[in-house]
């Protein structure tokens, strides 16, 4: 009984919302290797979802191209994810280790990455009448995440419903935080590569007089 | 011989050309020609107008000019240019060569003399003129002899706020013989006078500039005490500056320079702002700092002026730009800056237009700028023209020239893109509509591309998805066999 393989059990997982993840928790399923892969064309879907759409719904300003804030939309938010979620839950009874919670969490992404790429190629074969398509697979990929995510936590931790809805607020909670703590570290660095470099000045100065 | 006679020749012709050229561009106008492309950045580009000459009052024949607030071109023909500082009103000829005659002293309906002091706005018709006296705070309403025929002073009335002081601008008046005046303190729109000179109201306020502070009083103004808020500092919308009139519209103009909201309206006969929902940007986009001056312009539209063909000329006081727009409000050229050289402002003040030729008032250079359109105005304005008619066909030839001439003209490819479109070329159209960044034009001509398409190819399209559809099934057919034996015969020793 359910001895799928690998990308078997990611159809499993998907398609079944409520008891996928139990099932695979209780096969001890699961491959770091496609979450990892999931994330990564996560990480494609928001590129093509801002760069890639047909020209009758969106030119974007294309004359400079920035990656960062797509790696901050896809890895980073990840990464943030899975380690406020560890973090959190490990202080609530949470039978999770943070490699499940990782694998869980980027299978549930599925939905929401195949709805971003669909909809980068759908808008180059429709009108801006038939948008509405394009919204309703947004919503669909959106709402389908949300519950896979939801499902994710109750099952890799062994939650109640109740005990799942507060850890997942606490983990977005976690999450602010430390997004705060990162952009606070990264101006402190700022401020002393400043300061290094006015020394630097300042002594190359003094060398060359 | 003949060859090599010309193979001599060539190379010396051509430099003697491209000399030529330099020598245009290096000692034409004193700023830099530049118009916005598809994203909003400032790109360079072709000049609509180029400065010609500048008329100062020793030009016309007459003493110099001193201050002078306004200049208008009345339907006879004549410039009138209302010379503040000498208190006078001095008339000249289209040409700008010689005075045709001076107005300084009028004759009131009693026939005693009044002279004028330090008048701000002139503004004529057929048969009269108008003037904004502005020290004497009165608007004067003249016969074309120089009598008197209605004389305009702050009216006694309770529309009208009693501790200001009636400090007329700028005059215009309507068809129906209607006077509206910008008042310099007054900032809840143009007093309104009706031809028999009595007071009517005012004309076409600007709204206040929804800023944060302002929505954040509004909700705090819910919570307190009435007479809390009658000691609120209140919120005014910046006053009109100046405006001009065009059959049945009103255009004005706003200078605050702190402000977005209305510097530029068009008023219908209700004063309804008829080009709100445009959401156009009049001025430059975004504040320029100007390291010379060590600080930011943003722009303030002194004076605008609406040509006969529906071209909007709005001059900017910051910058000493004249932006010019067509009837839709798409911006058309970008010309002057502030300068001492020719086609340079130091303070410019007004703005008039007549056929190929613009004429901007310096206030403390006292002289006439003229501009005059270039082959490449003249191409635009043909184009724009027939385009804003919906004659997308007849303006592709002149917005292809516009292309030739300049690659960067960003209003030239939305005209061949509606033009290709019209003719069913949606090929080409899409690929216009592209580089100007016209959705709404590329969204049209894709979804006649796509219709094309399916019509040609549609049978072929239904028999290739029913082709793919039927390699799938039989390929997951085949595959579920296939695995099926393969588990049978994994599974065969453990369940037997």
């Amino acid at each position: 009984m359910m001895d799928l393989r690998p990308a078997e059990w990611v159809r499993h997982a998907v398609l079944h919302p409520a008891e996928g993840f139990e099932d695979m928790r209780w096969k001890k399923a699961g491959s770091l290797k496609i979450a990892f892969f999931i994330v990564f064309m996560l990480f494609f879907g928001q590129i093509a979802d801002d760069k890639l759409y047909g020209t009758q719904f969106f030119i974007p300003y294309d004359r400079v191209f920035n990656i960062v804030p797509y790696i901050v939309m896809s890895f980073v938010v990840f990464a943030a994810w899975v380690t406020g979620n560890w973090a959190v839950c490990t202080l609530l009874d949470g039978e999770g280790t943070m490699r499940n919670i990782c694998i869980y969490s980027a299978y549930a992404l599925i939905p929401y990455t195949v709805q971003l790429l669909l909809n980068a190629l759908l808008s180059h074969f429709l009108i801006r009448d038939e948008a509405v398509f394009i919204e309703v697979i947004r919503i669909v990929g959106i709402g389908w995440t949300a519950i896979l995510l939801f499902s994710a936590v109750k099952a890799v931790h062994q939650y109640t419903f109740a005990k799942t809805v507060l850890a997942v607020l606490l983990t977005i909670g976690a999450m602010l935080i430390m997004l705060f703590l990162l952009v606070l570290f990264m101006s402190l660095m700022q401020q002393v590569f400043g300061f290094l470099f006015t020394i630097w000045t300042e002594i190359s100065y003094r060398i060359r007089v | 011989m003949n060859k090599s006679i010309r193979r001599l020749i060539a190379p010396a012709l051509a430099c003697l050309l491209l000399n030529g050229a330099a020598g245009i561009s290096a000692s034409a106008e004193p700023y830099e020609v530049y118009n916005y492309d598809r994203w909003g950045d400032a790109v360079p580009s072709q000049a609509g107008y180029i400065p010609e000459r500048s008329v100062s009052g020793s030009d016309l024949g007459t003493t110099a000019f001193s201050e002078p607030a306004d200049i208008f071109l009345a339907p006879d023909g004549l410039f009138y240019i209302a010379d503040s500082g000498n208190n006078r009103i001095v008339v000249c000829d289209k040409d700008l060569t010689e005075t045709v005659h001076i107005i300084d002293t009028l004759t009131m309906p009693d026939g005693t003399g009044t002279s004028l002091s330090s008048p701000q706005g002139v503004f004529v018709t057929e048969d009269s003129i108008y003037i904004a006296d502005s020290e004497n705070s009165r608007v004067l309403v003249c016969g074309m002899d120089g009598s008197v025929i209605l004389e305009l002073t702050k009216p006694e009335t309770a529309a009208y706020d009693q501790n200001k002081t009636f400090m007329p601008k700028r005059v215009i008046a309507d068809k129906a013989g209607n006077v509206y005046v910008v008042l310099g303190n007054i900032t809840t729109g143009a007093a309104m006078f009706a031809p028999d000179g009595s007071f009517t109201g005012f004309y076409g306020a600007n709204r206040v500039q929804p800023t944060a502070e302002i929505i954040s009083d509004h909700f705090s103004g819910l919570f307190i005490s009435d007479e809390k808020r009658a000691r609120r500092t209140r919120n005014i919308p910046s006053g009109i500056t100046s405006f001009d009139i065009d059959g049945d519209f009103i255009f004005t103009c706003s200078s605050s320079s702190t402000q977005t909201t209305d510097t530029v309206k068009k008023l219908n006969a209700a004063g309804k702002n008829i080009i709100a929902d445009k959401e156009v940007t009049f001025g430059d986009y975004t504040p320029i700092y100007d390291s010379t001056q060590n600080r930011i312009l943003s722009s303030a539209i002194i004076d605008i002026d609406i040509a006969e063909d529906g071209c909007i000329n709005c001059l900017d006081q910051t910058s000493g730009r004249i932006f010019q727009y067509d009837e839709e409000c798409g911006l058309l050229f970008i010309m002057g800056g502030i300068a001492k050289q020719l086609g340079g402002f130091t303070q410019p003040a007004a703005i008039e237009s007549y056929g190929e030729e613009l004429f901007v008032l310096d206030r403390t250079k006292n002289t006439v700028t003229v501009f005059r359109e270039t082959e490449f105005g003249r191409t635009v304005h043909k184009a724009s023209s027939l385009h804003n008619a919906g004659l997308y066909e007849e303006a592709l030839v002149p917005w292809n020239e516009v292309l030739r001439l300049d690659g960067n003209y960003c209003a030239a490819y939305v005209g061949v893109a509606s033009a290709l479109l019209r003719q069913e070329d949606y090929r080409g159209a899409m690929k216009y509509a592209k580089k100007a960044d016209a959705g709404r034009i590329y969204n049209k001509a894709f979804e006649g591309w796509r219709r094309q398409w399916l019509r040609e190819n549609g049978g072929k399209l239904i028999l290739g998805i029913t082709a793919l559809v039927a390699a799938a099934v039989f390929a997951a057919r085949l595959i579920r066999k296939r695995r099926r034996k393969g588990e049978s015969t994994d599974d065969g020793p453990q369940t037997g």
